[in-house]
C-alpha cells in the first residue's frame, strides 16, 4: 500500500509541474499584454517601453524559466492590476470560497444522502421517482439561472436573505444552495444506485439472515458500503467547488476565487491568472490523492498491493 | 430541497435581528461594479476604482458638472504669455486628513512621484515638465510645450497626497490606506467586500459633504445590482441595462437616472495599411456610406432609442461641440448617387471586423450595419473576433479596411480621443491619417485660449462630417438607479461623480 500511494504522490508532483508548463503557455496565447494593458491613446514607444519594465520582450523560453524557477519557490510574481503578489491575493480570496464550498458540499449531501437511500431502498415507489426527479432536476437546472430567480424570490420578493455579500449565516445560505445544486443532483442519483446495488449483494442478504434490524443492516452495512463510492465523487466535487464558482460567486458578489478568476482574465493579469489555475489545479489533484487514500482506510477489500 | 430551505430561513430567521442600524449617522451605500485595484486616484485602473478614490482626494482645480475649470486646493492661477507657465496660489490652513499640512511641498511631492513609471496614470502628471516651489503657497507648473488640457488632466488625475505620510507607508500601501484632502477620509477596507469612508468634518469647502459615511459595496453583476436597489441594501446603483433601467422606472422607492456617456461608436475607414488602394479612399465613397446605413434603425432596435446619433468623433459635453451639425440621413438613393459617381455603381467588396462581447449589443449593430451596406451594393466579408486578438491587430494596423470600435474619453475634451484615432502612425490604434486633419489637431493641441480652441474644434467637426474618416454610428446611454431619498446624485459623462453634494431625505 505505501508503494501505491507513495507512486500515485509522485504522479501528483508530475502532474502539478504539468500544470505549470500548460498555464505558463495557455495564458500567452491570449494576446500582447502590454498593448492591453496601456492605455489607448499611448503612443507605441510608450507601449514598447512598458512591454521591456515588464520583461514581455525576452525570448519565451527565458521567461519560462524565470517563471518556473520563481513558482517552485511559490513566487507567482506581482498582480499587474492589483499590484500585490500574486500568491498572497489568491491564499487571501481561499478562506470564502472554502467556506461556500464547504456549506454547498454539505447542503448537497444533508439532503442527498437520505434522498438516495430511500429512493433506493424503494425502488418504484414515489420515493424513488422524487429521488429520481431531484437527482435530475438537480444536474440539469442550470445554478446562476436559479442563483437569479432565487434572489428575485427569496431577497427582493420576501426579503428573507440579502441579495449579494458575504457577511453573517445568513448571506450564506442563496450561494451555497445555488452552488450546492449540481452536486446535489449528481449525490442522490449516485446514492440510489449504489444503495440498488448494494441491497442485492450477498453480505446484506446474509445480515439479513443472520436476524439484523432493518436500520442496522442499512447503517452497518449498506450505508458503509455505499460511502465508498460516495467519497470518490464527493471528493472530486469538492476539487472543483474549490476552484471558486464564477458564476454564483460573481452574482452574490462573493468574494472568493472564482469571482477573482473573473476579473484576472478580464484585466490580462497573467500572474494572478497563473497563480489561480495553479492553485485551483493543486486542490483538485490533491483532493484526489486524499480520495485515493481514504479508499483505502474506508475499504480493507481494497490494498493495492499489485 | 424546499424543506431544507424553509428549515434554513427559521434556522437564520433569528440573526435578522441582530443587524442594527445607526440611525444618527447617514449613510451612503454605493454599489461598484468592479473592484478597486487600489484606492490611490493615481494608480486606480479604471474609472469605477477611481469614482470611489476621488472622494477622499482634491486637486489644485476642480471640473464642474459643464466641464468648467474651478479652483480648488488653488485659489486661482495666472498663465504666462507663451502658454507654457502656470502660477498656482494655493489655499491656505488645509489639512490632510492626518493632519499633514497642505502647502507647495505637498505639490511638488505629489508630482515627482506621480511621474515615476510605476504609477498608473505617470503620463497625466508627466504633462508637466516642471513643478516648483515659490513659496510655501504658490507653485509653477511649466510644461514643454503649450497644453491647452493641462487643467483638464489636473482635475481628473492629479491628486494631491500628503508628503510624509505617503514616504512612511510607501505606494502599495499608500493605495490600500489613502490619505488625502478630500470631502471624505478612509476608515475601511475589507476587500472585496465593502470599502467604508466618513465625512472629513474639517474640510474645506464649507458645509460639504452633507453625509456622515460613504459605504462603496462591489457588485459585479448588473441584475445583482438591480435586485440591491429594489431591495433597498444599496441607494445607489450604475451601469444596469437598458431593460433593467425599464423595469425599475415602475417600482416605488427607486428613481432611473439616465444620460449620454462621453463615448462614440463607429466603423473605421483605413487608409494607413489595408485600405490603401480600396473605394473608400474616395471620400465620396465613404459618405455614400453613412447614407446608407440607417443609424435610427439601430438605436431603436437594439438599444430601445436610447442613444443619440454621432456626429463627428465628439459628444455633446466635449467643447467645441458644433450642435448644428445634422447626422447623416437615412438615404440609400443618395447613397447610390455617390456611389455611381465615383465609380462604382454596383458597388464593391471590402473586409470588415467587429471585436466579439467587447460592447453591448455589437456584434448585432455590426450585422446590421452590413446588411445596410449590402443593399446599397457594398458587400463585406464580416469577421466577428475574439476582442483580445481584434485589438493586437488593431495595434498592428492589420485590420481589414472597415472595423467597428468605440472610443471613451474622460478629459472632457475629444483631443485625446480624436488624436488617438486619428493620429496616423504615431498613434497606437490609428488607421487614418489626413494632412487637414492632422494640422487642425495639432492646432488644437497648442491653442491655449478655450473659446479659439473651441472655434477650431468647431471647424474640425464641419471637416469631418464632409470628408468622413468614420461611419459615425451612436453615442450611448447609461442607466443609473438610486433610492428615491437620495438628492443631489450629480454623475456626469465621464461616469464619474462626486458624492459631497449629495445626502439623503
Amino acid at each position: 500500500m505505501q508503494r501505491y500511494l507513495l507512486s500515485r504522490a509522485i504522479q501528483s508532483v508530475m502532474l502539478m509541474f504539468g500544470v505549470l508548463v500548460l498555464v505558463f503557455f495557455l495564458v500567452r496565447l491570449t494576446g500582447d499584454p502590454a498593448r492591453l494593458m496601456m492605455p489607448r491613446d499611448a503612443s507605441p514607444a510608450d507601449v514598447e517601453a512598458f512591454r521591456e519594465a515588464m520583461g514581455f520582450n525576452e525570448p519565451l523560453v527565458r521567461q519560462f524559466f524565470g517563471f518556473m524557477t520563481n513558482a517552485l519557490r511559490g513566487d507567482f510574481g506581482r498582480s499587474l492590476h492589483f499590484r500585490a503578489p500574486a500568491m498572497r491575493m489568491v491564499l487571501e480570496r481561499m478562506p470564502a470560497t472554502l467556506e461556500l464550498a464547504l456549506a454547498a458540499l454539505a447542503f448537497a449531501l444533508f439532503v442527498a444522502i437520505p434522498l438516495g437511500v430511500i429512493g433506493g431502498s424503494r425502488p418504484g415507489t414515489i420515493w424513488d421517482t422524487i429521488c429520481r426527479g431531484v437527482g435530475l432536476v438537480g444536474q440539469t437546472i442550470p445554478n446562476f439561472w436559479l442563483a437569479l430567480m432565487m434572489i428575485s424570490f427569496f431577497s427582493v420578493s420576501l426579503g428573507w436573505f440579502p441579495t449579494f455579500g458575504r457577511g453573517g449565516v445568513r448571506s450564506i445560505v442563496l450561494p451555497a444552495v445555488a452552488l450546492g445544486l449540481f452536486p446535489l443532483g449528481k449525490f442522490t442519483r449516485l446514492v440510489r444506485s449504489a444503495v440498488l446495488e448494494v441491497r442485492n449483494e450477498d453480505y446484506i442478504r446474509t445480515a439479513y439472515s443472520k436476524g439484523l434490524l432493518d436500520h442496522r443492516v442499512y447503517t452497518h452495512h449498506i450505508f458503509l458500503n455505499v460511502s465508498v463510492t460516495l467519497v470518490s465523487i464527493v471528493g472530486v466535487q469538492f476539487g472543483y467547488l474549490l476552484g471558486g464558482s464564477i458564476y454564483i460567486e460573481t452574482i452574490f458578489s462573493w468574494p472568493g476565487v472564482g469571482r477573482m478568476i473573473h476579473e484576472a482574465v478580464q484585466a490580462r493579469d497573467f500572474p494572478l491568472v497563473q497563480a489561480l489555475a495553479f492553485v485551483s489545479a493543486g486542490f483538485i489533484v490533491l483532493l484526489n490523492l486524499l480520495t485515493d487514500i481514504a479508499y483505502v482506510l474506508i475499504d480493507p477489500r481494497i490494498r493495492y498491493e499489485d | 430541497m424546499l424543506l431544507a430551505l424553509s428549515a434554513m430561513v427559521l434556522l437564520f430567521s433569528a440573526c435578522g435581528q441582530a443587524e442594527t442600524t445607526e440611525p444618527e449617522l447617514s449613510t451612503l451605500r454605493v454599489a461598484v461594479p468592479t473592484f478597486p485595484n487600489s484606492l490611490d486616484a493615481s494608480v486606480a485602473a479604471e474609472r469605477n476604482a477611481q469614482n470611489v478614490s476621488w472622494q477622499m482626494f482634491d486637486s489644485l482645480v476642480w471640473a464642474n458638472e459643464q466641464n468648467v475649470i474651478e479652483p480648488a486646493l488653488a485659489e486661482r492661477w495666472e498663465v504666462s504669455e507663451d502658454g507654457r507657465e502656470f502660477t498656482f496660489f494655493l489655499r491656505q490652513n488645509v489639512e490632510f486628513h492626518n493632519g499633514e499640512p497642505f502647502n507647495a511641498d505637498a505639490v511638488v511631492f505629489s508630482w515627482e512621484r506621480g511621474i515615476q513609471p510605476h504609477i498608473e496614470w505617470s503620463d497625466r502628471w508627466a504633462r508637466a515638465s516642471a513643478v516648483e516651489r515659490i513659496d510655501d503657497y504658490t507653485v509653477l507648473i511649466t510644461t514643454a510645450e503649450p497644453d491647452p488640457l493641462l487643467l483638464g488632466v489636473m482635475a481628473q488625475h492629479w491628486n494631491i497626497v500628503p508628503p510624509v505620510y505617503t514616504q512612511e507607508v510607501g505606494d502599495d500601501r499608500f493605495g490600500e490606506s489613502p490619505v488625502g484632502t478630500g470631502p471624505f477620509r478612509f476608515v475601511e477596507w475589507v476587500r472585496e467586500d465593502r470599502i467604508v469612508l466618513e465625512r472629513n468634518d474639517s474640510y474645506w469647502r464649507e458645509g460639504l459633504p452633507r453625509v456622515d459615511r460613504v459605504v462603496f459595496r462591489p457588485i459585479p453583476e448588473a441584475s445583482t445590482r438591480m435586485a440591491a436597489i429594489q431591495t433597498g441594501e444599496i441607494d445607489i446603483v450604475n451601469r444596469l441595462t437598458v431593460e433593467q433601467a425599464g423595469a425599475l422606472e415602475s417600482i416605488d422607492g427607486v428613481r432611473v437616472v439616465t444620460y449620454p456617456i462621453d463615448r462614440v461608436f463607429y466603423i473605421t475607414f483605413n487608409n494607413l495599411t489595408s485600405g490603401i488602394g480600396e473605394p473608400t479612399m474616395d471620400p465620396r465613397v465613404r459618405r455614400a456610406m453613412n447614407y446608407a446605413v440607417d443609424r435610427q434603425a439601430i438605436i431603436d432596435s437594439l438599444f430601445g432609442g436610447r442613444a443619440q446619433l454621432a456626429t463627428g468623433l465628439m459628444t455633446p459635453s466635449n467643447l467645441g461641440y458644433d450642435p448644428t451639425i445634422e447626422p447623416f440621413p437615412f438615404d440609400p438613393d443618395r447613397a447610390r448617387e455617390l456611389l455611381a459617381e465615383a465609380g462604382f455603381p454596383d458597388g464593391f467588396e471590402i473586409g470588415f471586423a467587429a471585436p466579439a462581447g467587447a460592447y453591448t449589443n455589437f456584434e448585432q449593430v455590426a450585422e446590421a450595419v452590413q446588411g445596410f451596406l449590402g443593399d446599397v451594393g457594398i458587400v463585406t466579408d464580416l469577421e466577428i473576433m475574439e476582442s483580445g486578438r481584434f485589438w493586437d491587430l488593431q495595434a498592428e494596423k492589420q485590420l481589414p479596411p472597415l472595423f467597428g470600435d468605440s472610443w471613451s474619453e474622460r478629459s472632457g475634451e475629444s483631443l485625446p480621443r480624436l488624436r488617438g484615432a486619428l493620429g496616423g502612425w504615431d498613434a497606437s490604434f490609428s488607421q487614418w491619417s489626413d494632412p487637414v486633419i492632422d494640422d487642425l489637431l495639432d492646432r488644437i493641441s497648442v491653442t491655449v485660449d478655450q473659446n479659439e480652441r473651441a472655434a477650431l474644434y468647431r471647424e474640425l467637426h464641419r471637416y469631418m462630417q464632409e470628408d468622413p474618416p468614420f461611419i459615425y454610428l451612436y453615442i450611448p446611454e447609461t442607466f443609473e438607479a438610486v433610492r428615491s431619498n437620495v438628492q443631489d446624485y450629480l454623475p456626469r459623462a465621464a461616469e464619474d461623480f462626486f458624492l459631497m453634494f449629495t445626502y439623503l431625505e
